[in-house]
């Protein structure tokens, strides 16, 4: 056999500047002994600490992990001071992740986002890991479900199942709320850690593009004919940007609360991807086949709320912009592409590091990656465009 | 007699199931989920223990397929020719242990991919996405059927 096919070169393009952090550290990271999942008493003492230097006199109580999710640690508790009971959520990281990010950067958006969409209140952030062993951040916990609790309706597939009533009652809000996230004007509000891919026309898918090229070259990612001509095409057809927009990175049902019985959106969730960027890689994940339901009659709803044709004209409609069916289909490729590099090598590197908690929810995870592998041959069968 | 890795994997299963499971505390909610996930897990690996060898089989034989029909037809400059071959001797050397072979000719793929893109031929370049993609949607299918009992693939709802 010839090694030399097998070894990876080290390339170093170009991205944000956090991005490259990222990765640095994941890459430098490798070589540490296991990441064991913090004990409930442990967390209680590393809180008590932190409190006791933060907020003198205040107790801490209530502590609980918090189930699901595949990527942070995260853990409820109280805080009680001066008679007053307030409750928090513990977000942090493991030490490699599935989707390995900056707490400060959630941090900081989330905290801008505050009065223009519904997100938690950030309250504390530990990005060096001076107080916690890990990166952390504390958010004001906010009530709501991410599922309805007869979600078990819905056999197959990641996306969540909502059914007829709560989609008419979310559909709007939903579409409302991402139009509102990509109206932020990133210009006369920069935000710190932020850059703007303006240096020429293709920066922006260029950034996207290079970054998780990478992450999928230090995880190791395992070659198959549909990624390597995937990722080529991708490099090869890099659009425009049509737009730059704060872009949400994970937007999709699944990633919001809501209360049950109004339908009403509490807050929305998981900004760890967020960016800026061209509005279309958005649209591109939202419409993902694999976040949202088939009926019976096999008509799809990306994330269980709209039609595809639907969501881009009200997208057109609500926004003011233009969605580019080349450019939507660019980042339809990349949303699944990029799937396949968070479950097939992200989440796989983690693993077998032993550098999370959840070892044994990644490599199940892992069995996702035909799926994304399908679209790929199903998306580029198409051609250069829709 | 010695026990078979059936009746070993049952035997773990039936212990997480029946007496680690309900010994858990209610609130130990990682613990769980985790051992749920480890129970899953090793169902489906018994279910498929013994077809192993065959996919992986299988999975080696359709890209080393999918590699000679792509070095055969892609034409070009010095650097698809280069790939080319490279990928003309991964797929007649001895397979050896399955896995590293796999591994080995998908690379040997990706660096074709690549090379074509820089310097293939026009012919090279029309028939590249045709083989591959022709190739895949039969073996994506397969890998779909095989992590089926995970329960996330759509491809009976999408149906």
């Amino acid at each position: 056999m010839n090694t030399a096919l097998i070894e990876r070169p080290l390339v170093q393009n170009e991205m944000e500047t956090v991005h490259r952090k990222i990765i640095d550290r994941r890459r430098n990271n490798r070589g540490l002994p296991p990441y064991r999942a913090a004990l409930t008493e442990e967390i209680v003492e590393i809180l008590s600490a932190f409190f006791a230097k933060e907020r003198p006199g205040a107790r801490v109580s209530g502590v609980r992990r918090v189930g699901g999710g595949a990527s942070k640690e995260q853990f409820f508790f109280t805080l009680s001071d001066g008679g007053k009971e307030e409750q928090f959520l513990l977000r942090m990281d493991p030490r490699s992740a599935i989707t390995e990010t900056d707490r400060e950067r959630e941090f900081v958006l989330i905290d801008a986002m505050q009065g223009r969409v519904p997100v938690p209140e950030p309250v504390w952030i530990d990005n060096d890991a001076v107080h916690f062993p890990q990166a952390a951040a504390i958010m004001r916990v906010v009530s709501g479900v991410t599922k309805p609790s007869d979600a078990g309706v819905k056999v197959s597939g990641l996306g969540t199942w909502l059914g007829p009533e709560l989609r008419e009652k979310i559909k709007d809000q939903f579409l409302d709320y991402l139009v509102e996230i990509h109206s932020y004007d990133w210009r006369a509000n920069p935000l710190p850690g932020f850059e703007v891919p303006d240096a020429d026309a293709k920066q922006a898918a260029r950034w996207n593009f290079n970054y998780w090229r990478e992450l999928w070259e230090v995880d190791e990612g395992e070659p198959r004919p549909v990624m390597s001509l995937a990722t080529q095409w991708m490099a090869d057809n890099m659009p425009d940007t049509a737009g730059l927009v704060m872009l949400h990175g994970d937007y999709r049902t699944g990633n919001y609360l809501f209360d049950e019985a109004s339908g009403k959106i509490t807050a929305l969730l998981d900004w760890e991807l967020a960016r800026i960027g061209d509005y279309h890689e958005d649209l591109g994940w939202v419409l993902m086949e694999i976040f949202g339901s088939f009926d019976s009659d096999g008509t799809f709803r990306a994330s269980d709320l709209f039609e595809r044709e639907e969501f881009i004209a009200e997208y057109e409609r609500r926004s003011g912009r233009t969605v580019n069916r080349e450019t939507l289909h660019y980042y339809d490729v990349a949303s699944s592409w990029k799937c396949n590099i968070i479950v097939a090598a992200n989440g796989l590197a983690a693993a077998r590091s032993q550098h999370n908690h959840q070892d044994v929810l990644l490599t199940f995870l892992g069995a996702a990656a035909p799926m994304f592998a399908n679209d790929l041959v199903r998306l580029l069968s198409k051609g250069a465009e829709a | 007699m010695t026990p078979t890795t059936d009746e070993r994997l049952a035997s773990v299963i039936r212990s997480l199931t029946e007496v680690v499971m309900p010994h858990l505390p209610a609130d130990a909610s990682l613990a769980q989920e985790q051992v749920q996930l480890a129970i899953g897990h090793l169902q489906i690996l018994r279910l498929q223990f013994d077809s192993v060898h065959g996919f992986e089989a299988e999975e080696l034989a359709d890209t080393r397929a999918l590699a000679a029909e792509l070095a055969e037809a892609m034409t070009g400059g010095t650097s698809t020719i280069a790939a080319r071959e490279s990928l003309e001797d991964l797929v007649g050397a001895p397979a050896g242990e399955v896995r590293a072979a796999l591994s080995a000719v998908n690379r040997g793929v990706e660096l074709l991919v690549q090379a074509v893109s820089a310097d293939g031929s026009d012919d090279a370049r029309k028939k590249l996405p045709e083989i591959i993609l022709r190739h895949e949607s039969q073996r994506v299918e397969k890998d779909r059927r095989w992590f089926l009992p995970y329960g996330f693939d759509t491809m009976e709802a999408a149906a």
